[in-house]
């Protein structure tokens, strides 16, 4: 009797504990502006036809400019609305998980952006430029799996999302696609698509749980 | 069954408003009010009732500071709310143990 009371109370303060760490701030609106600037972005990609090595990579890079920048001012909205610090303990956690992989993709990227140097040459024919996509999904899917330790449950799911499905089409090799539709089209896939799938996901489940 | 665990359980900690306040400030090295409120689904009112008792008890220390103009309150386990919190689990996990031993 005195042993399952002292059991309930130690699972309830393992319970709390967790839930203490989790992050869990504007996840729905910052998974909907990633994917609709993803998406955006594949589409005006496609359409511009950028599809030189540097080109790409800059017009990617600048491209995640904007998110990141979003989701910044999403998250510093929210703590100040709840009158809270910006840079909690939880984002802290968060941020520190993502940053070795997330480092890793942005150190080879700027290594291949100076190697490739002005070469004029078609994305895809330089040093496997077609795989830089997938290389990008796979260590984003890394870097969103390391979070997912500090976030609810999905996150981590989300993370497999992106590495399983980077390794799969790696190891399915490029289909029989322009390299241009290919590399915009995994990108607009995953970071469009998919995260505006799963910002809609919890932007109503989010509210489901707020109502109950 | 040896009762001597049950009766060293500290009172201020063994409480059922108290302990989800010092179990989530056990996880985080600072948590807001709000944060706290949130969590927990508590009142203003009742949290600040526990957090004056656990202040009280040298447990909790609360730091009043201004962001962005407004007012935060930020709570934080104290090295001996650490300890007690630690000896509190300790004994928890003795009567476990000493049931399972029966």
């Amino acid at each position: 009797m005195e042993s399952n009371w002292a059991s309930e109370h130690l699972l309830v303060i393992r319970t709390l504990m967790e839930r203490a760490a989790v992050y869990r701030r504007a996840l729905a609106p910052m998974m909907l502006l990633s994917g609709v600037v993803g998406s955006a972005a594949a589409a005006a990609g496609l359409g511009l036809g950028i599809d030189s090595p540097r080109g790409f990579i800059g017009y990617w890079l600048a491209v995640s400019v904007v998110p990141l920048v979003g989701s910044f001012l999403l998250v510093r909205r929210e703590a100040l609305r709840e009158r809270e610090p910006v840079w909690s303990p939880p984002t802290r956690r968060v941020a520190q998980a993502v940053l070795p992989a997330l480092t890793a993709g942005l150190l080879v990227t700027l290594v291949i952006l100076v190697k490739v140097g002005d070469a004029d040459v078609p994305l895809g024919n330089v040093l496997g430029m077609a795989w830089l996509p997938l290389g990008w999904v796979i260590l984003y899917g890394c870097a969103i799996h390391a979070a997912g330790f500090f976030m609810p449950r999905g996150i981590k799911l989300f993370g497999w999302i992106f590495i399983v499905g980077g390794c799969g089409l790696f190891a399915a090799g490029i289909p029989d696609l322009p390299r241009i539709t290919f590399a915009h089209g995994v990108m607009g896939l995953f970071f469009g698509a998919l995260h505006l799938a799963y910002g809609i996901y919890l932007y109503f489940t989010e509210n489901k749980k707020q109502a109950a | 069954m040896n009762p001597e665990p049950f009766l060293q359980l500290d009172r201020v900690i063994h409480e059922k408003g108290r302990l989800p306040i010092v179990s989530l400030l056990a996880a985080s090295p600072e948590l807001s009010f709000t944060e706290i409120r949130d969590t927990l689904d508590m009142t203003d009112g009742n949290l600040s009732v526990h957090l004056r008792t656990l202040q009280e008890a040298g447990y909790v220390g609360v730091t009043k500071t201004f962001q962005n103009r407004k007012p935060l309150t930020t709570c934080s386990l104290t090295p001996a709310g650490k300890r007690a919190f630690a000896n509190y689990i300790n004994l928890l996990e003795q009567i476990v143990q000493q049931a399972k031993k029966v």
